[in-house]
């Protein structure tokens, strides 16, 4: 297992990064969970630029993506990450509230990892967040950086 | 052997330009700019004679003494008029003078007037008076007619005068006629459209009134024969001289007339009718009594217009007045076809017809005496066949299509509106066979020229009597207009209804587009609320262990009603999409299915005694993931409406038949009262409260969208207390 790096949470709502966050906590990952609060912030941090510019060096383990975000939103951060040959590795993992089924397609099309529908049911949703993040951020072994998968 | 091939034997005849005269007159053709002599007629000499001390006509001057003639024609050639018409003295004999232009020249016509007849035009004019009050009162076009002829045997002393009426097809009939019994009449018969080829008719038209003094004469020849203005044959279309056809002076011969004058009747610029005057011997007419002749075919032509145009206007009114009423009622009924049917009097009347169908988007209905239903699919794809686009009218119908022969006693004729310019659609009237005997004078079969049999003038004038069949009463020229109208009005109809159609869809597709987006934005921002109200109470409840009962209750029930609002949003979401997502149809195994569905309720039938009777189910052709939603609906209703039976038991068939697979869930459970089965499949629809059974009323709704879509069925049965059975099928592929 390689070092803990940290997973990037990218959320703008609020009460559902605050859910998120505390569902994330109750799985006592190591990890630590950078937020971005929205799809340039996201891509900032990536790309250790702006306000992320002297972050640590290296890849977030898994990137949570909310869907509708402001600015930049969370399919366009998906499509740059995943049409980024450096990057494609990185594992996405899109959270949404919807269910249309046009955003999963076009979700998959571009690459994701995983596609998660928020349940309204908390502990559902709670599962979900631990069993991504359990995977994403400990199970998954990354690639080394730079190594390509044709 | 037919006569349209005849009458072009007729029409090659070069009619206009015989190359000679009548000899009864003299024509010379002078140059307009100084009445130089260009040509001249081979009799000349009859008439006119040379100054003395002239060797050789050059010049009109030659032939002229003191009168002033040279001069009066100057002076008309100045000012352009039309026709030249006086007497004058030629040298001691008083003859008259005709003039007429054209591009080759002024054409001059000089006739010795017959002693006999000297009237001047005022002499006539009460002849005229009389029968202008004579015919003034009469609205009857046959009582103009016989008063003409009557008249023109009066001026003219002929031995027989017919009024002759063209035809549609140019056969001519004789619809008065006034005689001294020299010469057999006429009257009533029919004569064929080749005794008056086109080109002849032509003639007539522009040329009102011709005279042949004596069917015996022999052509005096133009000198030179052709003009040296243009070197091609001189043109004699309005020379009163011109020599006719020696076919028709045959024709005048075996029809025992040696003199003939005609005068032509025109309505609207169209021949008309003939005012024919015949006479056994040779008789010439003077000049004066043919420009009151003239006068006389004028006034017929204007009093007929007049009539035939106050008879049109009025049958038109009156079928204005019936297709107004009828329009109405179209447009009362929505839809012009039901409209047509609901009405059929008016329909019928509207071109008086005796039958009438209306054949439109592969339906077909009717009203009246019409041919059978399978003849009116073909008679529209003859229409269209035949590119009717806009009318058609006959009442002929098996002279264009042989196959209605067949069809005469309902459709001999028929009266043909398109209604559209895309399809075979067609409003038709049907009228049926009328057989009637014509009496012609002659057979009209006459032979057709042939190499070896030149063209003739017919030789029989004996009557031929023909049964004139497969014919029904001709359309009037008032319900043709009227059926054109009507075409305009229902095309325009027909065309604002695809414009309301077309609106409304283009409404339903906003409407349609609104819900979608709205149902996004529900998706997203109704669902979020809800979920952040239960993930904060489930928080809350964690954080709060030593909570007092009530204030326990009272966080689970915001929990729950959140978290009830929020399966209702996804409840409602899923039935939108199950609108519009598309159907992805393969073969599903609903053994799998159902094994699967049952295995996720697991947790709802928990410690619950559930006895379940599972068939052997045939597989099913539709979409997997729908019919995963139908199933799971339809079984956690029955473990839903068990909870209370002791036993609960759920049986789950299916059946394979012939055009479809049948599946059936049943259950004892609560049931429930048939009167209400109509409302179980409608969106919110519970039929008990919620508090003994949970859920959002949206799951059947859910189910018969799904079952719908699959061009399926579903239904229930139920009785209160005694269980449900709720059975769909889906068709097979």
């Amino acid at each position: 297992m390689s070092d803990l790096r940290p997973i990037l949470l990218v959320e703008d709502n609020p009460k559902d990064l605050e859910l998120t966050l505390a569902a994330l906590a109750k799985c006592q990952l190591a990890n630590e969970i950078v937020v971005a609060r929205d799809g340039a912030e996201a891509l900032d941090y990536i790309h250790q630029r702006g306000v992320h510019a002297n972050r640590e060096p290296g890849d977030p383990s898994v990137v949570l993506l909310d869907l509708k975000l402001p600015k930049i939103d969370g399919l366009e951060v998906l499509e740059r990450i995943k049409s980024d040959a450096t990057l494609r590795q990185v594992p996405v993992v899109m959270l949404t509230s919807s269910r249309e089924e046009k955003d999963l397609v076009r979700s998959y099309a571009l690459g994701v990892n995983a596609f998660v529908v928020k349940p309204v049911d908390f502990n559902r949703f709670f599962d979900a967040i631990q069993d991504l993040g359990m995977f994403w951020a400990i199970l998954n072994e990354p690639p080394p950086r730079g190594s390509h998968v044709s | 052997m037919n006569t349209p091939l005849d009458i072009d034997g007729c029409a090659q005849e070069p009619i206009r330009i015989p190359g000679g005269v009548q000899p009864h007159g003299v024509l010379l053709a002078l140059s307009p700019a100084d009445l130089s002599l260009l040509q001249a007629s081979g009799n000349v000499a009859s008439l006119l004679t040379l100054k003395p001390g002239v060797a050789k006509a050059e010049h009109l001057h030659d032939f002229v003494g003191g009168d002033h003639l040279s001069a009066d024609l100057m002076e008309w050639l100045e000012r352009g008029e039309g026709a030249f018409l006086r007497t004058s003295d030629m040298g001691g004999r008083v003859l008259q003078v005709l003039g007429h232009r054209n591009a080759q020249g002024a054409i001059l016509e000089f006739e010795d007037p017959p002693a006999s007849e000297r009237e001047t035009f005022e002499a006539l004019y009460p002849s005229l008076r009389v029968f202008m009050d004579e015919i003034a009162p009469s609205d009857d076009v046959d009582v103009i007619a016989g008063s003409a002829a009557r008249l023109a045997r009066e001026l003219t002393g002929f031995n027989r005068v017919m009024i002759y009426r063209f035809d549609p097809d140019w056969h001519g009939v004789v619809i008065a006629e006034d005689g001294d019994g020299v010469l057999p009449s006429y009257l009533d018969l029919r004569f064929p459209a080749s005794d008056i080829p086109a080109q002849a008719r032509e003639l007539y038209r522009l040329n009102r009134l011709r005279l042949i003094p004596d069917a015996n004469y022999t052509p005096a020849a133009l000198e030179p024969v052709m003009s040296p203005v243009d070197g091609q044959p001189l043109d004699l279309s309005f020379a009163a001289l011109r020599s006719v056809s020696p076919i028709h002076l045959q024709y005048m011969r075996n029809m025992g007339t040696l003199a003939s004058m005609s005068i032509s009747i025109l309505v609207d610029g169209k021949l008309w009718g003939l005012i024919s005057c015949h006479n056994a011997e040779p008789k010439r007419v003077n000049a004066q009594v043919r420009a009151v002749c003239d006068f006389l075919g004028q006034i017929v032509s204007l009093q007929i217009g007049a009539r035939e145009r106050a008879a049109f206007a009025a049958e038109r009114i009156e079928l204005k007045r019936v297709e107004t009423r009828l329009l109405a009622e179209l447009a009362r009924s929505g839809n012009y076809r039901e409209g047509l049917v609901a009405h059929p009097a008016d329909w019928l009347e509207l071109a008086g017809a005796s039958g009438a169908a209306v054949i439109a988007d592969g339906e077909i209905k009717v009203a009246g005496v019409v041919p059978p239903i399978e003849h009116l699919g073909r008679l529209a794809v003859w229409l269209q066949n035949h590119k009717v686009d806009e009318l058609f009218a006959s009442d002929f119908l098996a002279e264009h299509w042989p196959d209605a022969e067949m069809l005469a006693d309902t459709a001999a004729g028929v009266l043909a509106i398109s209604i559209s310019q895309i399809h075979a659609s067609y409003i038709v009237w049907f009228r049926p066979e009328v057989v009637r005997t014509v009496t012609w004078g002659g057979d009209p079969r006459k032979k057709a020229a042939t190499p070896l049999q030149p063209l003739s003038p017919r030789a029989s004038f004996e009557t031929w009597k023909e049964q004139v069949r497969l014919r029904s009463d001709p359309w009037r020229e008032a319900e043709i207009e009227t059926a054109r109208d009507f075409r305009n009005a229902i095309v325009s109809f027909v065309l604002k209804r695809a414009e309301e159609k077309a609106e409304l869809t283009e409404a339903l597709q906003r409407t349609n587009k609104e819900l979608e987006s709205f149902s996004y934005s529900v998706s997203h921002d109704l669902r979020a609320p809800f979920r952040h109200i239960v993930g904060f109470s489930e928080l809350l409840g964690e954080r709060a262990t030593n909570l007092d009962d009530k204030s326990r209750h009272y966080l689970d029930s915001i929990k729950e009603a959140a978290l009830s609002a929020g399966r209702l949003v996804d409840d409602l979401l899923n039935f939108s999409h199950m609108g519009r997502t598309s159907l992805t149809l393969t073969r599903v195994d609903m053994d799998k299915l159902v094994r699967e569905v049952r295995y996720s309720l697991a947790p709802d039938a928990e410690g619950r005694q559930i006895e379940w009777d599972i068939q052997r189910l045939p597989s099913a052709w539709g979409d997997g993931a729908m019919l995963r939603q139908v199933l799971t609906n339809l079984i956690d209703n029955a473990v839903k409406y068990t909870r209370d039976a002791q036993p609960a038991k759920i049986t789950i068939t299916g059946e394979e038949r012939a055009r479809d697979t049948l599946y059936r869930i049943s259950d004892n459970g609560v049931g429930f009262d048939m009167a209400y089965v109509d409302k179980l499949f409608g969106v919110f629809q519970r039929l008990h409260r919620v508090e003994d059974f949970e859920g959002t009323g949206i799951g059947l709704a859910l189910s018969k969208r799904v079952i719908d879509r699959h061009g399926g069925d579903i239904f229930a049965e139920g009785t209160l207390g005694g269980g449900a059975a709720f059975t769909f099928v889906l068709p097979k592929r």
